[in-house]
């Protein structure tokens, strides 16, 4: 019984960074309308943010998530005016190439720059609770308490403030949010930062939870966080957040109850399976837009 | 007009001549080597190796009482050139045997032509099982997949650790596939149990649920087999969740890299090599000493294994006492307890090394040579 409470502990452990990935990636999908290619890069540009800040500059664990925030939220504005802002008007595929090719400079970029060897991450926190046979690490309850915080603070910026309405409305329908006032261009600049922001936190978390930061480390990562806010219904947030967690859940009971060959079969079935039942994905909007 | 190609045909004469002359007081050994390319670090290894160990042949009188003389050709990584080098060297009778190619491909490429023409390929890395057993004249000596398996058995999981049973967490890649695969029949020969396998993926982080399922057999021992930068992490996510396992592993981890990002969790773990910078044998430490002053770098165990076979090849010309290239292949074939600075050698009879290891374990940080069968 144990053995599957921590195989559950530390699914959720790894959902949770998952459903950061995949609130930053349903934020940009919902105002760009289109599937972003750079995710992962960005994921990548966070952790490093976090690596130097932690080994370089020795600051503690807040500091480097908050270097990874920045770092991320500035890439994402180089992204926005690379990729988006030439071609405001171009067909929808013009942005997803737009996109593919910054993401290959930018997996390209950091191999020359920061090396082709994977970094050591130095530990934050060390301590652990015991349950009976259960281990909970303080670090799995840090990223559980982080990604609370982040989604509780996003909550409040789209509920209670004037950006944060906009950028719901141009999620919901970009002409007619620029016919009652909002300026769409500044709401995409925004909207995009922060969804980058976000992965550049869950960046940061991946390298300190898994003692390792390198330079094409965003591969898998922005697999995962797509394949998070599909489940979760592509565009909506909260449905992002529970579709990361879970998928985090599925792989490590899958793991548990079959073998760990059938690890992503095992996730990626639950995905498909879903998806048959309800396409729009566990949230999504009636109607949406798939991919 | 007539004239300059008169002049021409009398300056080529002369040279031919002159060669010949040349070919006559040295012995001539070709070395293919990937020299430039994506494996040029080896390839620059293999040339320096092999030079020094010429160079300190004739320091002490050559062989046969003449000179040694290499000669260098670039096979850039590529089967292709590899043969076309094997074209040149077998068409040149001067040329008594060859060492080379690093990759096992290459060597295989080339091995019809050194086959044909009766002459010695002697490969310092290729370890591919085919190979040896591609030809009467090709010889390998860095040994091949089947002896690691067993070792880590026998010598590793059963007599230093004392383990009685064993866990195994696999990469899964061709390499994972066959590391595992070899490690768990001799398991099965030596009666070592195996309480579990289970692969992970190569771009995978997290092994928390892939080692709390190996971990619910409870075994004694954990068999890492993954490259270093993999097994560091494996290392520390199991000294994180609390499982107090005693860890092995093959070859691939033995770096210095493992220990940097492994920290205190890859303390004690166990692996294997035949060439380690730590060894405190003198011949060892001075060729790494002398490489050290060629290269300007410290040598790996593939420069380790160039060395020896030029040594080998020597060894071999001297009792053939001859540099005809059949007289070499069936001399090479007998050799017997060679002593190199990578172990005692002796070739199988299809021509490579049943390879004998160091037990390396990590020590407050250190690599520290545990035991030595390889002398």
């Amino acid at each position: 019984m144990d053995y599957y409470v921590q195989t559950l502990v530390d699914g959720i452990a790894q959902g949770s960074i998952y459903a950061l990935m995949a609130i930053g990636f349903a934020m940009i999908m919902g105002i760009l309308g289109l599937v972003t290619f750079t995710h992962g890069e960005v994921i990548m540009v966070g952790a490093f943010a976090g690596f130097y800040a932690l080994t370089f500059l020795k600051t503690g664990i807040f500091i480097a998530l908050v270097a990874g925030f920045a770092a991320a939220w500035i890439l994402g504005l180089v992204i926005e005016l690379i990729c988006y802002r030439r071609w405001p008007k171009g067909p929808d595929e013009t942005w997803l190439i737009t996109t593919i090719g910054v993401s290959t400079v930018l997996k390209s970029g950091a191999q020359i720059v920061l090396g082709t060897e994977q970094q050591l991450v130095p530990d934050v926190y060390t301590g652990f609770w015991t349950f009976g046979g259960v281990r909970i690490l303080h670090i799995q309850v840090f990223m559980l308490a982080v990604l609370f915080l982040l989604s509780a603070a996003l909550w409040l910026f789209l509920k209670k403030t004037k950006t944060g309405l906009e950028l719901k409305a141009v999620s919901m329908d970009k002409t007619a949010a620029a016919l009652l006032g909002v300026d769409v261009r500044r709401i995409l600049v925004v909207g995009n930062a922060i969804g980058c922001a976000l992965c550049g936190v869950s960046g940061v978390l991946l390298g300190v939870y898994y003692n390792s930061v390198h330079a094409v480390m965003g591969g898998s990562a922005g697999l995962k966080s797509f394949a998070s806010a599909v489940l979760g219904g592509l565009t909506s947030i909260p449905g992002a957040a529970i579709g990361g967690v879970l998928l985090g859940i599925f792989e490590n009971v899958g793991v548990a109850i079959f073998s760990s060959g059938w690890r992503d079969v095992i996730a990626f079935l639950i995905l498909i399976a879903v998806l048959l039942v309800r396409p729009s994905g566990l949230l999504g909007r009636k109607g949406a837009e798939k991919v | 007009m007539k004239k300059t190609g008169f002049m021409l045909l009398a300056a080529l004469a002369l040279l031919a001549s002159g060669a010949v002359a040349f070919a006559a007081d040295t012995v001539r050994i070709g070395l293919s080597a990937p020299i430039t390319g994506n494996y040029a670090e080896y390839g620059e290894n293999f040339k320096y190796s092999v030079t020094m160990a010429a160079e300190k042949i004739n320091a002490a009188g050559g062989l046969l009482g003449k000179k040694v003389e290499i000669v260098v050709m670039d096979s850039k990584g590529d089967p292709k050139e590899a043969a076309l080098i094997a074209q040149k060297f077998v068409q040149d009778s001067s040329i008594a045997a060859e060492i080379g190619d690093f990759t096992s491909t290459a060597c295989l490429a080339a091995a019809p032509i050194y086959e044909r023409a009766k002459m010695v390929q002697l490969s310092p890395t290729a370890s591919h099982p085919d190979f040896a057993k591609s030809g009467e004249y090709m010889f390998g000596i860095v040994g091949t997949q089947d002896a690691e398996g067993p070792f880590n058995v026998k010598y590793i999981a059963q007599e230093y650790m004392a383990l009685k049973n064993v866990a195994v967490i696999y990469i899964n890649n061709d390499w994972g596939h066959v590391t595992k695969d070899r490690f768990v029949k001799a398991a099965e020969k030596f009666n070592l149990k195996v309480t579990g396998e289970q692969p992970f993926m190569e771009s995978e982080k997290d092994y928390a649920a892939i080692l709390n399922k190996l971990r619910q057999a409870n075994p004694d021992g954990l068999c890492v087999a993954a490259m270093y930068n993999e097994a560091s992490l494996i290392a520390r996510q199991i000294r994180k969740m609390g499982w107090n396992v005693k860890l092995l592993a093959p070859s691939s981890v033995f770096s210095a890299k493992l220990i940097e990002l492994g920290g205190e969790a890859v303390e004690g773990i166990v692996t294997n090599t035949f060439f380690a910078l730590e060894d405190k044998d003198p011949a060892v430490q001075g060729f790494i000493a002398e490489f050290e002053k060629v290269a300007g770098r410290k040598p790996n165990l593939h420069a380790a294994c160039a060395y020896d076979s030029m040594m080998m090849l020597a060894d071999a010309i001297k009792r053939a006492n001859s540099a005809d290239r059949t007289a070499i292949r069936n001399a090479l074939a007998e050799t017997k307890d060679f002593s190199g600075i990578t172990g005692k050698l002796t070739f199988t009879k299809v021509g490579d090394i049943e390879r004998k290891y160091k037990v390396m374990v990590v020590e407050k940080g250190q690599w520290v040579v545990k035991k030595d069968y390889t002398r």
